[in-house]
C-alpha cells in the first residue's frame, strides 16, 4: 500500500519535472555545443545577466562510476560559464562519514548556496539540516533527505520513471511487431539498492500494461565485467529472447560485449542512463542497442543554475513564481535513433 | 619406558590411502558438479534436450570460470605457501586499467598484454617485499594493497570505464580454437603449468615446505623470505593474465572491475582442498572449486533464481567443504595413531 | 588421621623402586616428613601413557596442607606431565589420585581450579593487555547478567594482592607494564582468586632476578602459613633447601624417593636418585679421534640475553657434547652457529669460511637437527622421502624439475642405512615413531656432503631401542669424518657419545673436559648447583 502511494507521488513528481525540463529546454533555444546548457544570453533571458556574486559550495562522493564523474564535471563546467559564480568544490571521499566532514568544512567557508549529492540521503540528513540552520540554502541532488527542513531544493532523476519508460518502449515495439508472448530479459545494477528496485518495479508495471512480464533477471554491479557475466548467464538461460533492458549503460559495455561474443542478434536491447557511447551506438544503429532511457547527470548543471538563482533571490523566468520551486524531478526520456542527435550533448 | 613401534600398517596400503585422499576429494567435487548438472536437467529439461545448447552451456561455464580460475591458481600457491592475497581483485583492476589507457592501447595488443603482466608482477612483488622483508602480516599487507591498487586504478582511469578499442584483445573472448574458446585454452594452460610447477619443480616443493613448516624449511637452507616474495609475484602474474582475460570479455576495464574476486578465489581454493594454514593444497581441486561456483551461477541463471539465494548456497558449500575436510583430516590422523 | 606409607597399595613395580630407595644408605623415606598439616593430596601408582611413551609410570606423591613440597627430576622425568595431570590438562590412565580425601579426576582445567588446585606454569599465562584485576579473575569473571562488575572485582583483587603482600599493585594497571616478578604475583593472585588450597608452581624462579626470588619465597611462606599447600618445581637445589619442606624425586616417570627432608638430605643423595640408571644406555665403543685441524671454530660468540662469549671447536670426526638445562642458552648457541639466529658478537667459521646465514651454512656443509622435531624440522603430512630430501631436493632436480624417483631411491638407500622402520619412504612422516622421525631428520644431512652436524636433543621423545640405533648412526657419522656438535639434557648421553664435553649454565660455557675425565654426578652438579664452585663439586659435597 505504501508502495502504491509512493508510486503516485513519484508519478506526480515526474509530471511536474517534465514540465520543468520542458521550460528549461525552450528557454535554452540557442545552439549550444557545450556538454551542458549555459543560459547566458542576457538579451533573451533577464536571469542570464550578471547579478550579485554567488558562492556555490559543491560536494559529491568521489566517483567510482561514469555517471558520478559526469555529475561533478557538469557542475564545474556550468559554474564556469557564469561570471558571477564562484565555485567551491570539496573532496568528499567515498562514504557518508568522509562527506559529512567535507561538508562541515564547506559550511565554515560560508558559501551562499550549497549543492550536494549525498553518498546516502539518510546518513547526510543532519549535514543538510546543519547547513540550512547556518542560513545556507541546500540543493539536494538525486538522493533525497528524509527531513523536509534539510533542503531548499530537491532535484533528482526518476528511477521509477526509467523503468516505466523502458517498459513502455519495449511494449510498444513488441506490440508493433505483433509478438504475442515475448521473452524479455532484464539486467539490473546492484540489486540491493533502492534505486534498482524502483527501476525494476517501474519496468514490471509498464510491461504489465501490455500483458508482458520479465522472463529472467540477472543483476550486475554497474561495472562492465559484471555486466558481461550477467549477460552471458542470461543469454545462456534464454536461448531465444525478444527484448532486453539493461539498467545502466556503463555495465552495458559488458552486456554488449557478451551479446557480441555469443553472436546473438534476434532481440533488441534498451539501455539506461544515457551515456555518450550508448547514444553513439543508437545513432549508428549497428548493434542490438536500439534505445536508452535517461537518468541524466545534466541535473548537476541545472542544479548550479538554480543555485545561482536561489542565491540571487530570483525565480525561474518562465514560471510565474518569484522563487525557484522546491522540488524538481527530471523526466526519464527515451532516446532512440530518431532523437539521438538532440541528446548527443547530454551524453556522459 | 616401553619400546614403541610404528603403526603396523602395510606400506602399500598406506600409499593407496594417501593417493585416495586427493582423488577422493576431487571425486567428491566432480560428484557435486554432476549433481548440479542433474538438477539442471531435471529443472530445465527443455534446454537440456538441445545438444547444441548443452555443448554451448558447458563451454560457457568453462569460459566464465576462466579468469577467476587463473587467479585461483595463483591464490592456491600463495595459500599453500602459508599466506593469503586479498588484493587479487584490485590488482586485476589496476592491471586492466593500466593496459587500457589510450597511451597503452596505442602500442597494440602486445603492449597491452605486456603492461598488464608487468603491472601484475610488480604489484605482487610489492606485496611480497612488504610481507617477507617488511614482516607485515599477509592479511594486512594485501588488504592495504587492495585499497591502494583500486585507488590508483581510479586515479589512472579518471573514474571512467575505459573501453578497449583493440580487436585482437577483444577477440580473445569471442574466438575459438578447435571449437573451444581461447579463454578456456588459456585457463587450461595456466592450470597445467600450475600443476607442473607445484608437483614437479623445486619451486613447488619449496612452496609446500615453506607453507607446511617455515621453520623446518629455513633450517633446511631454503630461503623462505625470497620464496614467499616470489609466491606473491606469481599471484600478481596470474592477476595480470586474468586482467587481460577479463578486459577482453568486458571489452573494457575500470577501477571497480573484478569486484570481490579475492573472496571467490580463496573460497574456490579452500573447497578444492587447500588448507588455509598452508602446506597442503592441489591445483586440480582449486579448478574444480572454481567450476562448482561457475556451475552454480549457471544453474541459478537458467532457473531465474535470485542471486541472494545463490550467494547463500555458495556460502553453505564453502562451510560444508571445510567441515568435510576437517572431519576427514581428523579421522585420518586418528587412523594413523592406532 | 592416618598416614599410610607410600608403599601401601603400590604395585609391585613401584614398590621395588621405592625399596631400592630404602636400601640407599642415608635418610630413609620419612613418612612423617616435616609438613605440618593433614595430607591433602595423594597420588598412588599414577600412570599416564602417550602414544609410544609412558610418561608417568607409577608416581607416588603425598602433599600436606601448609607445606612446600618440592618435585625434583631431570628433564623428561615426568614432572610436567604430573602437574598437567593435576591441573586437568591430562588424564591419568591408571593409579589413584585423592584430593581432600575424595577420588580426584579433573576433566578440565576449570574443574581442577574449582576443586582448589591452581597451577602457575613456567610461561606465565597472562593476557598482557588486560588489567591486573581482569587477569586475576580471567575465566571466572565477577559478573551479573553478563556485565562485569568492575568495582567489586577491583576490591576483591586488592584484597588478594594485600594477602600476597603486594597491596601496592593497582588492580587497574595493565599487566603489560609490570615486571616479571609483578606478573608472577598476578598469577598467584589468580590462583588465590579461586580459593586454591594447593598451588603448583613450575619453575617459578626461572624468570626472576635474585632479589625477586626472595620476595617470591616470602609470599610462599605467607601462603603456607595460611594452610595452603605448594608443590614447588625447581632445578636449583639451593632454592629447594631454602623454601622446601619435603622433596619427592622423579625419574623416568617413577617416584624414586618420596618425602625426603628438603634441608638435610645431602645433594649427592638427591642427585643419585635422579640419575641412577635403570635403563641401560648402549653406546657404541669409540676410537679416539685423530687430532686434526678443527672444522668448526666458534670465537667469542654471543647474543644478548641468551648466551655470551662462547668459544669452542669441533674437529673432523670428533663428537663434542654440550650438557646444560633448558634455558641455559645451549639451543640458542647451536642455532646461532647454524646461522639461524644473528650473532651480536663473535664469529663462526667452518673450514675457515665465515658462516652468517642458514643458506651459507648449508652450502658449506653444515646440517642441523633442531630441538623441536615437529615444529622445526618436519613437514608432517609429507612422505618420508620428501622430508629426507628437504635440504637437498634442489640438488636432485634438473632445470628446476624435481626428480622424485631419484629422491626416492636416495631416500631408500638412507633408510636402509639408518634401519628406518618401516622402510617405506612413501608413508607420511606423521605415522612414524619419534625415533624413526629423528632418523629421517638426521638422514636428511647424510644425503648431502655434510661435514658438520649439529644435533639438538636428538633423542627427545625417542624410545630406548631407537636410541641405541641413533647413537650408532651418530657414531658411524663421526667415523666417516663428520664433525658432530651435540646438545642434550641427558647427561649420560653426552658423556657416552662425546669425545669432549662442554657444560653450559646461564648462557656461559663453564667447563670443558674430555669425556673420560668427568662423570655424570660432577656434570649434573655443575649444571644445577647455583652457588657451588666447580672445584668444591669435583672435590666432594660440602656439609
Amino acid at each position: 500500500m505504501s508502495a502504491l502511494s509512493r508510486r503516485r507521488i513519484l508519478f506526480g513528481g515526474a509530471a511536474v519535472g517534465a514540465g520543468a525540463l520542458l521550460t528549461a529546454c525552450t528557454s535554452n533555444e540557442p545552439d549550444n555545443s557545450a556538454q551542458v546548457n549555459t543560459n547566458t544570453d542576457a538579451s533573451a533571458n533577464p536571469n542570464a545577466a550578471a547579478g550579485e556574486k554567488v558562492i556555490i559550495g559543491f560536494s559529491a562522493p568521489a566517483a567510482d562510476h561514469g555517471w558520478l564523474a559526469a555529475i561533478t564535471n557538469n557542475a564545474k563546467a556550468q559554474a564556469a560559464a557564469y561570471s558571477d559564480v564562484e565555485f567551491k568544490a570539496v573532496e568528499s571521499g567515498t562514504d557518508a562519514a568522509a562527506q559529512r566532514a567535507a561538508i562541515s568544512t564547506l559550511i565554515a567557508q560560508k558559501p551562499t548556496v550549497l549543492v550536494m549529492l549525498p553518498a546516502d540521503g539518510k546518513e547526510l540528513d543532519a549535514a543538510g539540516l546543519e547547513a540550512m540552520k547556518a542560513g545556507i540554502p541546500v540543493i539536494n541532488l538525486d538522493r533525497a533527505f528524509p527531513s523536509r527542513a534539510a533542503f531548499r531544493l530537491q532535484i533528482k532523476g526518476d528511477n521509477f520513471g526509467m523503468g516505466t519508460a523502458a517498459g513502455h518502449y519495449i511494449g510498444q515495439q513488441l506490440k508493433a511487431k505483433g509478438v504475442t508472448n515475448p521473452i524479455i530479459g532484464e539486467i539490473p545494477g546492484i540489486d540491493s539498492l533502492e534505486l534498482t528496485q524502483e527501476r525494476s518495479e517501474g519496468f514490471k508495471i509498464a510491461l504489465a500494461e501490455f500483458g508482458f512480464k520479465v522472463a529472467n533477471r540477472r543483476p550486475a554491479e554497474f561495472t562492465a565485467d559484471s555486466g558481461q557475466a550477467a549477460a552471458t548467464a542470461l543469454l545462456q538461460a534464454l536461448p531465444k529472447m525478444d527484448a532486453l533492458w539493461n539498467h545502466d549503460d556503463d555495465q552495458g559495455i559488458g552486456v554488449l560485449a557478451a551479446i557480441k561474443q555469443t553472436s546473438r542478434s534476434e532481440f533488441f536491447m534498451v539501455g539506461g542512463a544515457g551515456s555518450k557511447a550508448a547514444i553513439d551506438a543508437i545513432t549508428k544503429d549497428d548493434s542490438v542497442l536500439k534505445a536508452t532511457v535517461t537518468y541524466s547527470p545534466s541535473m548537476a548543471s541545472s542544479a548550479i543554475s538554480l543555485a545561482r538563482l536561489i542565491g540571487q533571490g530570483k525565480g525561474m523566468s518562465d514560471l510565474v513564481e518569484l522563487q525557484v520551486p522546491q522540488e524538481i524531478t527530471l523526466a526519464s526520456e527515451t532516446i532512440t535513433k530518431d532523437n539521438a542527435a538532440q541528446y548527443a550533448k547530454l551524453g556522459f | 619406558m616401553t619400546t614403541q613401534t610404528a603403526p603396523p600398517e602395510a606400506p602399500a596400503k598406506q600409499q593407496r590411502r594417501k593417493l585416495d585422499e586427493n582423488t577422493l576429494r576431487n571425486l567428491g567435487l566432480v560428484g557435486v558438479l554432476v549433481l548440479l548438472i542433474v538438477v539442471g536437467i531435471i529443472t530445465k529439461p527443455d534446454l537440456y534436450s538441445d545438444p547444441t545448447w548443452v555443448k554451448n552451456n558447458f563451454l560457457t561455464i568453462l569460459q566464465q570460470a576462466s579468469a577467476i580460475g587463473v587467479v585461483t591458481v595463483g591464490m592456491t600457491f600463495v595459500i599453500i605457501g602459508g599466506g593469503i592475497d586479498l588484493s587479487v581483485g584490485a590488482i586485476i583492476a589496476l592491471a586492466g586499467v593500466w593496459a587500457t589507457t589510450l597511451a597503452t592501447q596505442s602500442y597494440g595488443a602486445g603492449g597491452m598484454i605486456f603492461t598488464a603482466l608487468v603491472v601484475g608482477i610488480a604489484v605482487g612483488l610489492v606485496n611480497g617485499v612488504l610481507i617477507s622483508y617488511g614482516k607485515l602480516v599477509p592479511f594486512i599487507a594485501t588488504l592495504a594493497m587492495l585499497v591502494a591498487a583500486r585507488g590508483l586504478a581510479a586515479q589512472i582511469s579518471g573514474k571512467q570505464t575505459q573501453v578497449s578499442a583493440n580487436d585482437t584483445i577483444n577477440s580473445l573472448a569471442s574466438e575459438r580454437l578447435l571449437g573451444i574458446p581461447l579463454l578456456v585454452w588459456i585457463l587450461g594452460l595456466v592450470v597445467a603449468a600450475g600443476w607442473v610447477l607445484l608437483n614437479r619443480t623445486t619451486f613447488g616443493r619449496r612452496t609446500v615446505a615453506v607453507g607446511g613448516n617455515p621453520e623446518a624449511a629455513r633450517l633446511a637452507g631454503i630461503n623462505v623470505k625470497r620464496h614467499t616474495m616470489l609466491l606473491y609475484a606469481l599471484s600478481g602474474l596470474c592477476c595480470g593474465i586474468g586482467a587481460i582475460m577479463l578486459t577482453s570479455q568486458a571489452t573494457s576495464a575500470q577501477a571497480a572491475m573484478a569486484n570481490l574476486y579475492e573472496l571467490d578465489a580463496i573460497a574456490a581454493a579452500i573447497i578444492g582442498g587447500t588448507l588455509l594454514s598452508g602446506g597442503r593444497g592441489t591445483i586440480i581441486g582449486a579448478l574444480f572449486g572454481v567450476l562448482v561456483f561457475s556451475t552454480i551461477t549457471n544453474l541459478f541463471a537458467i532457473n531465474n533464481l535470485s542471486t541472494e539465494v545463490q550467494n547463500m548456497v555458495k556460502g553453505a558449500i564453502i562451510v560444508a567443504a571445510v567441515l568435510i575436510q576437517q572431519f576427514r583430516y581428523k579421522s585420518l590422523t586418528q587412523l594413523f595413531k592406532r | 588421621m592416618t598416614i599410610p606409607s607410600p608403599r601401601d597399595g603400590a604395585s609391585a613395580d613401584a614398590s621395588t623402586a621405592l625399596k631400592t630407595d630404602d636400601q640407599v644408605p642415608g635418610p630413609p623415606v620419612d613418612d612423617r616428613g616435616e609438613g605440618p598439616g593433614d595430607v591433602v593430596l595423594r597420588l598412588t601408582d599414577v600412570v599416564k601413557t602417550f602414544p609410544g611413551v609412558r610418561a608417568l609410570d607409577g608416581v607416588q606423591l603425598e602433599v600436606r596442607a601448609g607445606e612446600v613440597h618440592c618435585l625434583l627430576g631431570q628433564n623428561g622425568a615426568g614432572k610436567s606431565t604430573l602437574i598437567k595431570t593435576l591441573a586437568g590438562v591430562h588424564h591419568a590412565d591408571g593409579g589413584e589420585i585423592t584430593w581432600l580425601g575424595e577420588p580426584f579426576a579433573p576433566a578440565t582445567p576449570q574443574a581442577a581450579m574449582r576443586a582448589g588446585i591452581a597451577t602457575i606454569y613456567q610461561e606465565l599465562d597472562l593476557v598482557d593487555d588486560l588489567s591486573v584485576a581482569e587477569n586475576a579473575f580471567l575465566g571466572h569473571e565477577d559478573s551479573r547478567l553478563g556485565f562485569t562488575r568492575r568495582r567489586s572485582t577491583a576490591v576483591r583483587t586488592r584484597e588478594i594482592l594485600s594477602r600476597l603482600g603486594h597491596a601496592e599493585i593497582p588492580p587497574q594497571q595493565a599487566v603489560r607494564s609490570l615486571p616479571a616478578a609483578g606478573k608472577q604475583v598476578v598469577s598467584m593472585a589468580r590462583a588465590l582468586s579461586h580459593d586454591a588450597r594447593l598451588i603448583v608452581m613450575d619453575e617459578p624462579s626461572a624468570v626472576l632476578a635474585h632479589d625477586e626470588v626472595e620476595n617470591l619465597f616470602r609470599i610462599i611462606r605467607e601462603l603456607t602459613a595460611q594452610g595452603i599447600a605448594v608443590i614447588y618445581i625447581s632445578h636449583r637445589l639451593e632454592e629447594i633447601r631454602e623454601i622446601g619442606d619435603r622433596v619427592t624425586v622423579l625419574k623416568d616417570g617413577r617416584t624414586t624417593a618420596a618425602n625426603l627432608p628438603a634441608r638435610s638430605t645431602p645433594t649427592r643423595d638427591l642427585v643419585s636418585r635422579m640419575t641412577g640408571r635403570t635403563i641401560e644406555y648402549v653406546f657404541p665403543p669409540r676410537r679416539p679421534a685423530e687430532q686434526r685441524d678443527p672444522l668448526l671454530v666458534v670465537e667469542g660468540l654471543g647474543r644478548t640475553g641468551e648466551f655470551a662469549d662462547a668459544n669452542l671447536t669441533v674437529g673432523p670426526g670428533e663428537i663434542v657434547g654440550i650438557a646444560g638445562l633448558v634455558g641455559s642458552g645451549r639451543s640458542e648457541l647451536l642455532e646461532t652457529i647454524f646461522g639461524a639466529r644473528r650473532a651480536d658478537a663473535g664469529t663462526v667459521t667452518l673450514d675457515g669460511k665465515r658462516i652468517t646465514s642458514v643458506g651459507g651454512a648449508v652450502r658449506r656443509g653444515m646440517g642441523m637437527a633442531p630441538e623441536e622435531r615437529k615444529s622445526q624440522a618436519l613437514l608432517l603430512d609429507e612422505p618420508v622421502y620428501k622430508n629426507m630430501t628437504l635440504a637437498s631436493f634442489s640438488g636432485f632436480a634438473k632445470a628446476g624439475f624435481t626428480d622424485t624417483n631419484g629422491e626416492r631411491k636416495a631416500a631408500e638407500r638412507t633408510a636402509e642405512a639408518l634401519e628406518l622402520r618401516p622402510r617405506d619412504v612413501n608413508r607420511p612422516i606423521r605415522t612414524l615413531s619419534g625415533g624413526n622421525q629423528q632418523k629421517v631428520v638426521v638422514g636428511r644431512w647424510l644425503l648431502d656432503d655434510t661435514k658438520l652436524l649439529l644435533l639438538d636433543e636428538p633423542t627427545r621423545g625417542v624410545d630406548v631401542g631407537a636410541r641405541a640405533e641413533l647413537y650408532q648412526v651418530i657414531h658411524d657419522l663421526a667415523e666417516r669424518g663428520v664433525g658432530v656438535l651435540l646438545v642434550s639434557s641427558e647427561v649420560p648421553e653426552v658423556l657416552g657419545l662425546a669425545d669432549r664435553v662442554l657444560v653450559m649454565r646461564e648462557g656461559r660455557i663453564i667447563h670443558e673436559a674430555p669425556a673420560g675425565d668427568i662423570d655424570e654426578d660432577a656434570v649434573l652438579d655443575l649444571i644445577m648447583a647455583g652457588s657451588l664452585t666447580t672445584e668444591s663439586i669435583l672435590e666432594g659435597e660440602p656439609a
